[in-house]
């Protein structure tokens, strides 16, 4: 039975379909500029259909050899760093998630604590000490640079995820005569494997978004998410959506792909990227 | 004796496990944080003084970027919990196509900052797309330019930052929402609370939990805001976060921007603190 309560305002429709249409609209202007030419966007009265379709500027993009670096770094920080962060936080989450619940609960506060402080706080000194340490501009400092937003996150979703693991497998499995470190690699692990490329993929979208740690960290071997900001501050509108579409591309993906996980609340509060 | 080292070895285990985390958030967070606190509360050759603060006091940009701060949180943080709030009341109920709006509505959230802030810089433009819409609409004449400073450059951030983030609120609405058992709605029906009523003596009190964490994680990010004013609204209107990188980036100032950022942990600290504290209050005079 519906009740009154439930049964939905006749206003709530038209509001949602307005909603909605705000969420979208931006999505397809920047790909509709990306694919505009140059008489229908920088005008006083831009068009918001197409009127002549055009690849020249994803042309340019390609053609500009421009490309190529930003976007290999890129993919190549984001998998260092998802693959590190695995590596740190899958024997540290374990643990967490089998101590005592007072003291687990406080571990993870005081994670999630650590992601109060705003990235210019942190991304300062971490410059200043790259500096010193010729960390600037690589590869290997901005992964490390971007495991500090990365960890915390990455360390909070496997603990949900060993959470879910009984530990009378692991009783049953030191019975048999397993030790500690057997047990873990073939009774916990193959268990939380699914939790474990879940929170992968969410990580390795932070780090391909990342921006701010990479504006401190970076002084000419830009990431795409900075070559991004460059076109922006060249005033170059086109190229500054092509690249913008080629970044957002696989993230829409994965988003739409996680959609299910992401419905579990506290995952969403992480990926706003 | 024995169960006692078996203890202590599997506790040893344990430990040596979690040391890669700790030492990790150690040093790539507690330490930098120490550091940049340490950075306002020096001279550049790294004696004690007070003197960066009392400069950023006295530089007009830095109040400018305090004040933008607070109003972008307040406004922004007010409008997101709203829009929210209803979106996700709205899409617990069953109707057709259901799926199908909760699955556009994440769109934004497939979207890396950056790049929303560029996205919106088409709409906000004064040769932008929303200028042409309220032109074709009839409602305005001259095109309107959103970036000169005040209130209206404020409203541009904090509407690119709800279109970023709603969905999120909506997502975390969502789910304290479907927790509150359908039943309390039908015995409040049997006694004649529908609607309003409902609404203010049953969901709000339930989701209260829901809204607590999510007014947090999102205070916390519209404090620290930083790329969609970067974007936005360039150095004409600061926040702190823009103001704390200008001062490294531009005037190769450690101290001052340490200041800042200083003075950014601090607000972002004291605030989430005495909400929880508001918060705790409240529930503990209810019982």
């Amino acid at each position: 039975m519906i009740t009154n309560s439930r049964r939905l305002s006749p206003w709530a429709i038209p509001l949602l379909i307005f909603a909605t249409l705000l969420f979208v609209t931006p999505v397809y202007l920047m790909f509709k500029v990306s694919f505009s030419s140059p008489a229908e966007v920088l005008t006083a009265h831009p068009t918001f259909w197409f009127k002549e379709f055009t690849l020249k500027h994803w042309q340019q993009v390609l053609a500009s050899g421009n490309l190529t670096a930003p976007l290999l770094k890129s993919l190549s920080v984001a998998t260092m760093a998802t693959l590190l962060a695995l590596l740190i936080c899958t024997p540290g989450a374990y643990v967490i998630s089998r101590m005592r619940p007072a003291i687990k609960y406080t571990v993870v506060l005081a994670l999630f604590f650590t992601r109060m402080f705003p990235d210019v706080g942190i991304a300062l000194p971490i410059a200043v000490t790259f500096i010193k340490w010729n960390l600037l501009d690589t590869q290997f400092g901005l992964v490390l640079a971007h495991l500090t937003k990365i960890l915390p996150f990455i360390a909070w979703v496997l603990v949900g995820t060993f959470d879910t693991i009984p530990d009378d497998l692991e009783k049953a499995a030191w019975v048999d005569g397993a030790n500690r470190i057997q047990t873990l690699i073939k009774v916990i692990l193959p268990l939380a494997a699914p939790g474990m490329a879940v929170a992968a993929m969410l990580v390795w979208l932070d780090s391909w978004n990342e921006f701010t740690f990479s504006l401190y960290l970076t002084l000419g071997k830009n990431t795409l998410p900075l070559q991004t900001y460059y076109y922006v501050v060249r005033g170059n509108w086109f190229q500054a959506a092509a690249y913008s579409g080629l970044l957002t591309v696989p993230v829409l993906f994965v988003t739409m792909l996680l959609q299910r996980y992401l419905r579990s609340g506290y995952l969403a509060g992480s990926l706003k990227g | 004796m024995k169960s006692a080292t078996l203890s202590w070895r599997r506790h040893g285990f344990g430990l040596l496990l979690l040391v890669p985390l700790v030492a990790y958030v150690f040093g790539f967070t507690l330490l930098p944080v120490l550091q940049s606190i340490t950075y306002g509360f020096t001279t550049a050759a790294g004696d004690f003084t007070l003197e960066n603060y009392r400069v950023l006091f006295a530089n007009s940009q830095f109040l400018a970027a305090m004040r933008n701060t607070l109003l972008i949180t307040v406004i922004g943080l007010t409008l997101e919990m709203a829009v929210g709030l209803g979106l996700a009341l709205i899409l617990t109920r069953e109707f057709k196509l259901r799926g199908l709006f909760r699955s556009l509505m994440l769109i934004p959230m497939g979207v890396p900052t950056i790049v929303s802030g560029v996205t919106l810089m088409y709409v906000f433009d004064s040769s932008g797309y929303l200028n042409e819409l309220l032109f074709r609409l009839g409602l305005i004449k001259l095109p309107i330019d959103f970036a000169t400073g005040g209130l209206r450059t404020l409203m541009m951030v904090v509407f690119a930052d709800m279109w970023k983030v709603v969905p999120v609120v909506v997502l975390l609405m969502l789910a304290g929402l479907e927790s509150i058992p359908d039943e309390l709605y039908e015995a409040a029906a049997v006694d004649g609370a529908t609607g309003w009523r409902a609404f203010w003596r049953i969901t709000l009190p339930l989701l209260k939990p829901a809204i607590t964490m999510t007014v947090i994680l999102r205070g916390v990010d519209t404090f620290r805001i930083f790329e969609l004013p970067l974007i936005l609204a360039g150095r004409v209107n600061p926040v702190l976060a823009t103001f704390a990188y200008t001062e490294y980036n531009q005037y190769h100032n450690n101290n001052t921007s340490g200041a800042a950022a200083t003075f950014l942990m601090g607000l972002i600290v004291i605030c989430v603190v005495a909400y929880l504290v508001l918060v705790e209050r409240e529930r503990k005079a209810k019982v």
